[in-house]
């Protein structure tokens, strides 16, 4: 790969100029500071410029110059991945989707929406709104996180167990390929022609080249909504919970499981009304149609005394309710009461072995010496340990990198996988052969060259890694942005 | 050793179908050279590493039920035959997810998953023959995709022999999972070209309580139109939305009324009256009848309904629309095809956009140049509103006048370099698919 050298840089700079203007442009030190990491600042790495472009010809003529040069370039939407993900590794190009972040067009009888790719997903669900729609997939992050990003990582949120992932609401893209080609990827109608490529982009973590436009499909807002609290003495009963609410045939919108660590972190900080003495608590969510909401509440309840709730109690309305939410949701800012930092996991296991996992994790976790706290997302059986360490003290991060992964490979022996929404970036890159044979991988490998052949685009990701720039610790984690604003947690 | 002495030692001589053996095996009047049913997955492994060897292409076979779509192929090959792996592996109720060999049949498998109180909700047609591996790889589905989606939302893990005899796995078996690129993707629907599927895990449903197929009778097609617009955009959520025109509705028994939505409710029961109760009150303000109770038979045959309208049927073409426009493109399809003097039926899973219609000729072997002309004209309607449109079934003569696939642009192009990636020697499937792949 070839390095920008000083001197070739002013001519560069340029021609980009010429390309996005010269508002379109940074490469002061400072500058390119800002963008040296994303959520999970662990890692960091410095590129030679940002670009800002405002359309998909723009994107194109950068990513042509880019394959002029031999440099590579990676798409950034807002940085809140927790992957390492839109890290330029090996210097180049950051190309920022935030400027292209415009609803082109809302068709409600069809129930799609064309977007730019740095919309933020939450702004989506803000626009068709008014005409009782909204965008189904909601990553915590939703007030900040671009749906561009949602689509490279296939972000999930609390409500995927019913609704499914972004892969599941996506149809089309406009993809500005890794050569500089601008294609369309599907388009407005269901079904692809050929083969499923919307569906392999998306997941494709910035490698397989950059959306320029996006066609989502939009739903209809339920009818009706009710949300459950199931109070445990043991975290075991809470796990057997999962499971037995599912055997009963019932599919909820969301189940979330709130651990006792972080029920009095919560609890401490906000008063949401979780018992502070109870091992674990699982919060449900059901939606859909008025008739039926009750009888389905009671099976939900039942399931729950069954597997040895202590107590079941519904929101009785919308303030009761929003509190519930808050305790689940505000489990970071809570976190940050009781340790100075901490490291978010993202496992998936199939959901009958939760009792056995979060047994282990603790035990893990406790023999490195740390605490844990779990908050995530039971019903899908994708689980956030949240490792509290303390930066500052010398080893502690270490440590917390070991505990890491120890538990994936525990989500691995047990037939899981070591990421259900946050990617693999950079970050994962080492575990993959955890689940993957060399086979798997070689073939990942070919798709990835039908891509992406010369490797300029988003390279050092996904793949277990090659040499690269990255810089890791030593005083590794900050509180993103849009953490210490308070606008979102990060699970 | 000749490549047939290879196979037969992988698999045993009753194992290897050679000549007169091979009469249920031809595909498009070419018979293949040999027919070969492995017993496992290294079999399967086995047997594609010796074709490559030999340069022979190979045609994975499941219940044969899809077999005629795409391009008429150059050379049949070895026909793989996957009806011998057929295990449900694994079924975890409390995980909602089952694992099975690809050559069990969908029938096989939603009995097995009934038992245990729930399902696969994929419902393509020709259950008792189709088979998992031969649903996926065809994207094939049903009335239920409205609520449900298809084989892309449902499969979560694959495995497949890729063309170097390799075994490789892709996704897992868990419901959310985003580590590595989404293999699954892309072999459903891939029609074999790309690997054979050997195994896959999909994720299930638990049985609804209740479930209810109602058809609702128009008058005009256009009407049926306004209705699917108004039912779309209100509170109920129908598992299936279809749309019939007379020919079909006949095909199923039912009166040949110029339009017929079939509209299906799952849920608790007092959910599905509830829904029932407001349905008629929506459809009633567009000029629909009463809803009417259907056979609960009649699920099973909503997709075919438009191919089973003619005993001789001289097309059949699958037509992907915005959902909004499914009744017109009824409308001037038919229209279309009368200016030529042919007949068509149509049916759609309306909801989603997805058609299909057959036509039909009065004469024993028709002239192919006013079918083909019809079809091309269906299919510059489609991609007039941003859709495509494919021919999914045709006698030879009507398949050499159009090109079976429409045109994928620029994606094709991309679609042959995976293909060249993932079967460099061009031996899976070979020709058979879009863009020629
Ligand atoms: C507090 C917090 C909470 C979170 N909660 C969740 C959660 O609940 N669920 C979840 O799934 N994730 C969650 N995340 C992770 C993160 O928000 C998601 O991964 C999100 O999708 C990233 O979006 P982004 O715009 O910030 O993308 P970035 O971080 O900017 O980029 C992520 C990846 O997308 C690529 N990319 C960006 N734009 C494009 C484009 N236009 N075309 C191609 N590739 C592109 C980048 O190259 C990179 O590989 C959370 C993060 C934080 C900080």
């Amino acid at each position: 790969m070839a390095t920008l050298t000083e001197t070739r840089k002013p001519a560069l700079r340029r021609e980009l100029e010429a390309i996005v203007g010269t508002s379109g442009v940074l490469s002061e030190p400072d500058e390119l500071l800002v963008y040296e990491s994303d959520g999970l600042t662990l890692f960091r790495a410095l590129a030679d410029f940002i670009v800002f472009p405002t359309s998909a010809e723009q994107v194109a003529a950068v990513v042509r110059l880019a394959n002029r040069e031999g440099i590579p370039f990676v798409a950034r939407g807002a940085g809140t991945g927790l992957a390492g993900g839109c890290l330029p590794t090996e210097g180049g190009l950051v190309i920022s989707m935030m400027r292209m972040n415009r609803v082109l067009e809302v068709d409600y009888d069809n129930q799609i929406a064309v977007v730019e790719p740095g919309l933020v997903n939450l702004h989506l669900s803000w626009a068709v709104g008014p005409r009782g729609f909204y965008y189904a997939p909601d990553p915590s992050s939703q007030q900040a996180c671009t749906i561009g990003g949602n689509i490279a990582t296939n972000s999930g949120g609390p409500h995927t167990l019913k609704y499914g992932v972004t892969v599941n609401h996506v149809l089309g893209l406009e993809v500005v390929m890794p050569d500089g080609e601008i294609v369309w990827l599907g388009g407005k109608t269901r079904d692809a022609l050929g083969y499923d490529l919307p569906g392999v982009f998306v997941g494709s973590e910035g490698t397989f080249g950059i959306a320029t436009k996006i066609v989502v499909r939009i739903l209809k807002k339920p009818q009706a909504v009710k949300t459950v609290l199931a109070v445990f003495e043991r975290i075991e009963q809470a796990s057997v919970a999962v499971s037995a609410i599912i055997a009963r045939g019932l599919v909820p919108a969301a189940v979330e499981m709130i651990d006792q660590l972080t029920i009095q972190a919560v609890e401490d900080a906000f008063g949401c009304g979780y018992p502070r003495d109870a091992a674990a608590a699982l919060l449900i969510e059901l939606d859909g149609l008025v008739v039926g909401m009750d009888t389905q509440a009671e099976r939900i309840v039942a399931a729950c005394r069954e597997a040895g709730a202590r107590e079941v109690r519904t929101a009785a309305d919308e303030t009761q309710r929003q509190l519930l939410w808050k305790g689940r949701k505000s489990a970071f800012g809570a976190y940050g009461r009781v340790s100075p930092a901490y490291m978010v996991m993202d496992g998936v296991i199939p959901r009958t072995r939760l009792p056995y996992v979060i047994g282990r994790v603790n035990e893990i976790v406790a023999a490195h010496g740390l605490r844990v706290g779990n908050v995530f997302h039971a019903g899908d059986g994708n689980l956030h340990p949240n490792i509290l360490y303390d930066p500052r003290k010398p080893g502690e991060e270490a440590r917390v990198m070991a505990a890491g992964a120890e538990i994936m490979k525990v989500c691995a022996e047990v037939g899981g996988s070591i990421s259900g929404e946050h990617g693999i970036g950079i970050e994962k890159a080492d575990f993959m052969p955890f689940i993957f044979s060399a086979a798997d991988l070689a073939l990942m490998q070919r798709l990835k060259d039908a891509f992406n052949p010369r490797g300029l685009c988003n390279p050092g990701k996904v793949f277990p890694t090659r040499k690269s720039c990255v810089e890791i610790g030593p005083v590794a984690y900050r509180p993103h942005a849009i953490e210490t604003q308070g606008l979102a947690q990060r699970f | 050793m000749s490549l047939l002495d290879k196979l037969r030692a992988v698999v045993g001589q009753a194992h290897v179908l050679t000549g007169v053996e091979l009469s249920r095996y031809v595909i498009e009047g070419r018979t293949p050279e040999a027919a070969v049913l492995p017993g496992s997955v290294d079999e399967v492994a086995a047997i594609v590493a010796h074709a490559m060897e030999t340069g022979v292409p190979i045609v994975p076979w499941g219940g044969g039920s899809a077999i005629g779509v795409g391009a008429p192929p150059a050379r049949a090959g070895l026909v793989l035959v996957l009806t011998r792996l057929d295990a449900l592996v694994e079924h975890e109720p409390g995980d909602l997810t089952a694992t099975a060999q690809a050559g069990i049949t969908i029938a096989a498998l939603q009995a097995a998953l009934r038992a245990r109180g729930q399902w696969l909700s994929l419902d393509p047609s020709d259950a008792a023959r189709a088979t998992l591996g031969g649903v996926l790889a065809a994207n094939a589905s049903g009335p239920r995709r409205h609520l449900y989606g298809t084989a892309r939302d449902l499969l979560i893990g694959v495995t497949v022999v890729t063309a170097d005899g390799a075994v490789v796995h892709g996704g897992g078996k868990v419901v959310k999972n985003v580590a590595g690129y989404d293999l699954p993707k892309l072999f459903v629907g891939s029609f074999g070209t790309l690997g054979v599927i050997v195994e896959a895990t999909v994720k299930l449903r638990p049985l609804p309580d209740a479930e209810r197929l109602v058809a609702v009778r128009f008058e005009r097609l256009q009407d049926a139109g306004v209705a699917l617009r108004n039912l779309l955009g209100s509170d109920l959520i129908p598992n299936a939305v279809d749309l019939l025109d007379g020919p079909s509705a006949g095909a199923l028994g039912l009166p040949a009324a110029p339009a017929t939505l079939a509209v299906g409710f799952d849920g608790l029961g007092e959910q599905v009256d509830w829904q029932v109760a407001e349905l008629a009150t929506v459809v009633v303000r567009c000029g629909g009848a009463k809803p009417a109770p259907l056979a609960a038979e009649t699920w099973a045959r909503l997709a075919s309904a438009s191919r089973d309208a003619f005993d001789t049927p001289a097309a059949v073409m699958t037509l992907s629309v915005l959902p909004a426009v499914v009744a017109e493109t009824m409308e001037h399809g038919a229209q279309t095809a009368r200016k030529r003097g042919l007949m068509s039926a149509w049916c759609a899973h309306a909801g989603v956009g997805h058609l299909t219609a057959t036509l039909c000729a009065d004469a024993p072997r028709p002239d192919p140049a006013p079918i083909a002309a019809v079809l091309e004209e269906w299919r510059a309607a489609a991609r007039a509103g941003g859709g495509h449109a494919s021919v999914t079934w045709a006698p030879l003569p009507v398949k050499s006048a159009l090109p079976v696939w429409d045109e994928a642009g620029a994606a094709g192009r991309l679609m042959k370099r995976i293909k060249a990636q993932l079967d460099p020697n061009n031996l899976l499937n070979p020709g058979r698919f879009v863009g020629g792949v």
